[in-house]
């Protein structure tokens, strides 16, 4: 298994836009049994998350995800136009936007793709099926995928 | 010469001085009431017309009105200040006068300040009317009195004056004031008879200056005549150039010149003074005629005879006092027939030779049944209960309504109005006859157009109401009145805006680019909804239908009425009804999505960390907490099934897709595919027959065979399960499809409940389900108009029908 751009000594940075705490830290479980070294940064909502990306609000020290793990229900902002904006953003459009949810309809489906989204998953109802769903992103995102590397501007 | 015109103008004089006074006045008062009424009417309608037009010009008049009313009261009450019974009943004038007059300033004031509407109610509702009436009643009554003084004073100067021939003037004036007067108080308001009054006036001037009717002439001691008058001319036949110089014995017969009569009677005269006699005479043109003559001796102071006058009439003009009337009647604008109580005709004037088609001496001494068949001899003639007096006083000063007949036969209406004349001969009548034949035509035409469309109207269930193109009411039936709430009298001749303000009047009415009856063909057949408004000012939907009626008036407007208050409601009713109906729906489909959607998450968190518990400690507890958590772990994975199905079922026929034609057989093999792991985990044989299309929405129809062939193999029997699909139509517009299965069988019991959401007939320890799939069924295909049931027996199998309406009847199975 080639490892691309993670090495041992340099981690992914993912960023995990989600409101529930729950599943925050299932994903952290998930993420523990990574391929690859993970650094997840957690943000509750869409205003933070921007925050987080566009290093504001005394966040000038985050790092630039390699992926962004999106809820699409979120207070404040919306993952909606989070996606929006993120891809709207020439610094930021080029880091791949997973969106996760647990709306499996048609139109948030279609206007997430539409927005650019690099893939939609539906959150798996059982823990089986979470942790398949983790472990696929890690597999393929993380690992068999050649992601950018820009530098930080 | 002189003198003898002197004397006989002195006569006259004498005696009309007398009585022309009171006649005179009796005369000015009755002007003055008939004026009195006149200028109260002209306050009212003035004041009506105002309110009804908003001109100002009928301001003026109004105002005019009450300058008028005051001044002609004032004059009035000077007039009679000898008589206190008047002056009471002045003050009762002046004090209604001053109440209408208080009347119209409102109602003017209202139209002003508010609106039309509610001067017309004023005007409809408030005590004008009656005021009105009063009015009328007082002058009435003051009519009759003058009237009683003026027949008083007439019997009074006729009983002075009976010595003389003279006095027959006079008699026949009064007589003649005395029928105009009560034509004219039949009349008063209507203002046509105190016409005939003025020119009567104007006639008996003419009568006493030209005197005629009677032949008045001088002559000398001989016979020779020395003067002729216009009355003498038209009786003798002469004019005066023709006989002035001759002998007045040419008026004799030549019998009665052949022994010596014109000499006797010069000879008599001289001897006496005066000489009277009835005598035949004969006229310029031959033609005799009994005369009335009266002869006068001329003297001087001195004594001596310087003459004769002949004073004479022509009694065949009426058998006896006729020709005094003859002037007056020949004044009169109407026929004028003066009959005896014998009911034959004594007088009658031009006016009615005209009228009958006959001449005069046709009719003279006829019945008058001849020219009036009916009615009019039966009122004069005294019966055991009443005086002729009596019967004719009933009469008197009322319009009758008779047929009057022509030399020709043919008929015609009349109405005729009569009144007393007290002569030698007993009471005379003279009727007053006037042709009403146009009005009766108009009163026929409007009775014939009512008639006919009354009963027209009254049989519609709507309300009727027929408007002329100035958009006024002429017509309207029970359900109008009842509709709008007013009475039939208060709408006819009001403008139609009043019981429907809007959009019906416009729509009468030509414009530049139409004419009236154009603009009407728009409208014709169909309905307009519009707003209708009762007298109490509320208002309802109605809905209108027009239709022409043309008529001598010109094209009228039939308006169907139909009151659409309930229709409206319900209407309405029905739109909220069904968007409530629609809200709630969408609304329980939101609730059950949004429910069973937000439910998933807390229990995703549940079932994921009992599920995260089970996978950490399995084995590192003891074996309760592994039993305990392996049921939580149950009860969550069962709950997400239920939660998930909730979510198909209220998904089902939530969407509502465009229906498009389906091919059966692509629907089941849809449905196959996904039941591919079951059919081949169970061994299961599924056949079909060929299935027609049917139009559906995309996935529907193989939904519905999933679920029907996924439960026949899920309730299979120990045998292998063979499930066979066919279709087939019946007599109907349906398909009927069928899912025939040889598992266990349903106990007919169930057939109703296996279709409720949630309702199992199995365990969860035997069969896996939430009891929505036969729910689901049923919805997809109720939603689709279709129905669904089954057939079977606890083990011998199932079969599941569901039938659907064919909407494309081109397609067959094949």
């Amino acid at each position: 298994m080639m490892k691309s751009i993670g090495t041992d000594a340099e981690p992914l940075e993912v960023l995990l836009v989600e409101d529930s705490p729950g599943d925050v830290r299932l994903t952290q479980e998930a993420f523990k049994d990574a391929k690859v070294h993970i650094n997840l940064h957690v943000a509750s909502d869409g205003i933070e998350a921007m925050a987080f990306l566009k290093r504001e609000g005394g966040q000038a020290n985050a790092p630039r995800p390699d992926l962004i793990l999106l809820d699409l229900n979120l207070p404040r902002k919306d993952g909606r136009e989070v996606l929006q904006e993120i891809k709207e953003n020439p610094a930021l459009t080029s880091i791949p936007v997973v969106v996760l949810t647990t709306s499996a309809s048609e139109e948030d489906i279609l206007r997430s793709y539409r927005l650019h989204a690099n893939c939609y998953i539906t959150k798996p109802v059982g823990l089986d099926g979470f942790l398949k769903v983790v472990n696929s992103i890690d597999n393929f995102w993380l690992s068999v995928v050649k992601l950018p590397h820009e530098t930080r501007l | 010469m002189l003198l003898v015109v002197g004397a006989v103008s002195y006569r006259g004089i004498v005696v009309s001085s007398e009585s022309d006074r009171w006649v005179g006045h009796n005369h000015k008062v009755l002007e003055n009431l008939r004026d009195v009424l006149s200028v109260v009417e002209t306050i009212e309608s003035s004041g009506r017309g105002f309110v009804f037009t908003g001109r100002e010009s009928y301001l003026a008049s109004y105002r005019g009105a009450i300058l008028s009313a005051e001044r002609d009261e004032r004059s009035l009450r000077d007039l009679t200040v000898d008589n206190p019974e008047q002056q009471r009943q002045i003050l009762v004038l002046e004090g209604l006068t001053a109440q209408k007059i208080q009347l119209g300033d409102m109602v003017i004031r209202l139209r002003r300040t508010q609106s039309l509407e509610a001067a017309a109610d004023a005007v409809a509702n408030g005590p004008g009317q009656q005021v009105m009436d009063e009015f009328r009643e007082v002058v009435g009554k003051m009519q009759d009195e003058e009237l009683r003084l003026l027949a008083l004073r007439d019997a009074e100067a006729k009983r002075r004056l009976s010595q003389t021939k003279t006095v027959l003037i006079f008699g026949t004036v009064l007589g003649l004031l005395i029928a105009a007067a009560a034509g004219w108080s039949v009349q008063r308001g209507r203002g046509l008879a105190d016409e005939a009054l003025r020119e009567s006036e104007e006639r008996y001037r003419l009568l006493l200056d030209g005197v005629q009717n009677y032949a008045i002439f001088m002559m000398d001691p001989r016979g020779q005549i020395l003067s002729w008058n216009a009355g003498a001319e038209r009786i003798k036949g002469y004019t005066a150039d023709q006989i002035i110089g001759h002998n007045f014995s040419r008026f004799f017969p030549p019998e009665d010149i052949k022994r010596g009569r014109p000499e006797e009677v010069l000879r008599l005269t001289a001897a006496s003074g005066r000489h009277e006699e009835q005598g035949m005479r004969v006229r310029k043109d031959g033609s005799r005629f009994l005369a009335s003559l009266a002869f006068t001796a001329l003297r001087d102071q001195a004594g001596n005879l310087r003459g004769f006058s002949e004073f004479s009439h022509d009694l065949s003009e009426s058998k006896e006092s006729g020709a005094k009337y003859r002037g007056l009647l020949e004044a009169a604008p109407d026929a004028m027939v003066v009959v005896n109580q014998g009911g034959e005709i004594v007088l009658l004037n031009v006016q009615a030779e005209k009228q009958f088609g006959y001449r005069r001496d046709e009719l003279v001494g006829q019945k008058v049944t001849n020219i009036i068949p009916e009615g009019f001899a039966e009122r004069l003639i005294a019966d055991g209960t009443r005086t002729a007096a009596e019967a004719l006083a009933q009469q008197i000063g009322t319009g009758i309504e008779l047929v009057g007949r022509r030399k020709d036969g043919s008929e015609f209406p009349i109405e005729i109005m009569l009144s007393p004349l007290e002569s030698s001969e007993g009471i005379l009548v003279t009727a007053a006859i006037r042709d009403i034949s146009v009005r009766k035509n108009a009163e026929k035409h409007l009775a014939q157009m009512e008639g006919r469309y009354r009963g027209l109207l009254e049989a519609a269930p709507d309300a009727m109401v027929v408007v002329n193109q100035g958009g006024e009411i002429v017509l309207l039936n029970v359900q109008a009145e009842k509709q709008f709430g007013y009475r039939r009298d208060e709408l006819v001749g009001q403008k139609v805006t009043n019981i429907i303000p809007e959009g019906f009047a416009e729509r009468l009415i030509a414009d530049g680019t139409r004419t009236a009856a154009e603009a009407l063909a728009q409208q014709i057949g169909t309905g307009i909804e519009l707003v209708g408004r009762r007298k109490d000012g509320s208002e309802f939907p109605i809905e209108i239908m027009l239709s022409p009626l043309e008529s001598s008036e010109g094209i009228l407007v039939t308006a169907a009425v139909r009151d659409i208050s309930v229709r409206k409601k319900s209407e309405e009713h029905l739109v909220k009804t069904v968007e409530e109906l629609k809200r709630s729906n969408d609304e329980l489909q939101q609730f059950a999505y949004v429910s069973s959607h937000d439910l998933q998450e807390p229990l995703r968190m549940v079932a994921s960390y009992t599920q995260l518990l089970a996978k950490r400690y399995q084995g590192r507890l003891d074996a309760d907490a592994d039993e305990f958590i392996a049921f939580a772990v149950d009860g969550c994975n069962r709950m997400q099934g239920l939660i998930q199905d909730l979510l198909a079922y209220s998904r089902a026929g939530a969407n509502g897709k465009v229906l498009r034609e389906i091919s059966g057989e692509d629907a089941l093999q849809e449905a196959l595919t996904n039941l591919r792991a079951t059919i081949s985990e169970s061994g299961a044989v599924v056949t079909h027959d060929s299935l027609p299309a049917i139009k559906t929405d995309d996935t529907q129809l193989a939904q519905v065979f999933q679920n029907l062939v996924g439960n026949a193999i899920k309730y299979r029997s120990a045998e292998i399960p063979h499930v066979h699909v066919s279709a087939a139509k019946n007599g109907g517009s349906e398909w009927i499809f069928s899912v025939r299965d040889n598992g266990l069988g349903i106990d007919p019991q169930y057939f109703e409940r296996i279709f409720i959401l949630f309702q199992r007939l199995h365990g969860r320890d035997e069969f896996k389900g939430t009891g929505i799939g036969l729910a689901i069924c049923k919805k997809i295909v109720e939603r689709l108009g279709g129905r669904i049931w089954l057939e079977s027996q606890p083990g011998k199998g199932s079969t599941f029908h569901f039938a659907l309406p064919e909407r494309d009847e081109k397609r067959d199975e094949k």
